[in-house]
């Protein structure tokens, strides 16, 4: 059995996050992201797609644009968690709770956990 | 019906991208701010994606820098130069002044082909090609001590053995010079860690 891995970088945290609950596209996918973080993060293009390339590469993320008929006038590009990324973004889920857990525990004051 | 946004700049500006990331996600990333300037103020929108392009444009050349194909081209030049200082040691071998440039030159260019192999192979690359290092020393080594044990044995070299002799040792040389090169190169590497492997 493999060990702890290590914690994905911050762009690429959100994006497997934000694609939890199903295929996206790049603009969908911005605004989720943007959603999940209340708006804290807001990437720009080069930030996304960069990212998007590099998921892509460690086939956490593939793309799904010609599986299923599109009703968009122009051609966008969707995508979705592999098998592989599902499990990175459950893995990433479980290691945030417990972060939060961990921490929550040793502030000072009422306890909130 | 409102008029598309004006992203001529912005598709201009994705030209600073490398080619093989603007080909493939360009059209994508224009659409994107597109969208961005259809549904956000303007003003916000090109100042977001100005910044996005000062950070991410060196980042994506910088994967493409080591990402790109193998040049091995200065590293095999300093390879036939250290070649050529161990064939100067064997051939003038009994001369101690020989012996020692060719093995200064043999070691010092050995070392620039493994420093120059490190710069031009993909991180990936090297790490695999290296990782045989071993093989090539303790073959070189072994042939040598074989040679050594032979003539030491039967006494003098027979002259219809000489060349092979000579070939033989040569060939032993070459994989000891390849081995401590990659060996080198291995252990002067640096060794990412994968996050998900």
């Amino acid at each position: 059995m493999a060990g702890p891995t290590k914690p994905l970088p911050s762009a690429s945290l959100h994006i497997v996050l934000a694609l939890l609950d199903g295929e996206l596209h790049g603009y969908a996918l911005m605004g989720r992201v943007a959603e999940l973080s209340d708006g804290a993060v807001r990437m720009g293009p080069g930030t996304l797609y960069g990212t998007l390339n590099r998921l892509v590469d460690d086939k956490l993320i593939e793309e799904t644009t010609d599986r299923v008929p599109r009703e968009d006038n122009e051609r966008r590009r969707y995508y979705q968690l592999t098998a592989s990324g599902r499990a990175v973004a459950v893995d990433e889920l479980v290691r945030l709770q417990g972060l939060v857990h961990r921490i929550a525990g040793h502030l000072p004051g009422p306890a909130t956990a | 019906m409102s008029a598309p946004p004006p992203i001529g700049a912005y598709r201009a500006l994705l030209r600073l991208y490398p080619r093989n990331f603007r080909d493939e996600y360009g059209p994508d990333m224009a659409l994107l701010f597109a969208d961005q300037l259809r549904d956000e103020p303007a003003a916000r929108v090109w100042v977001r994606g100005m910044v996005d392009l000062a950070i991410t444009v060196p980042t994506r050349h910088l994967e493409a820098h080591m990402n790109r194909p193998a040049t091995p081209v200065v590293p095999l030049l300093f390879v036939v130069v250290s070649l050529t200082g161990v064939c100067v040691a064997l051939i003038g071998g009994s001369s101690l002044g020989m012996l020692a440039v060719g093995l200064s030159v043999a070691t010092v260019t050995g070392a620039l082909a493994a420093a120059a192999w490190r710069h031009t192979r993909p991180v990936a690359v090297a790490r695999s090609a290296t990782a045989h290092w071993w093989k090539f020393l303790t073959g070189g080594a072994g042939v040598l001590v074989a040679v050594i044990i032979l003539t030491t044995a039967t006494g003098e070299v027979d002259d219809s053995m000489w060349w092979p002799m000579v070939i033989t040792v040569v060939g032993a040389l070459l994989l000891l010079v390849t081995g401590l090169v990659l060996g080198v190169a291995r252990l002067t590497g640096n060794h990412p860690h994968n996050a998900r492997s």
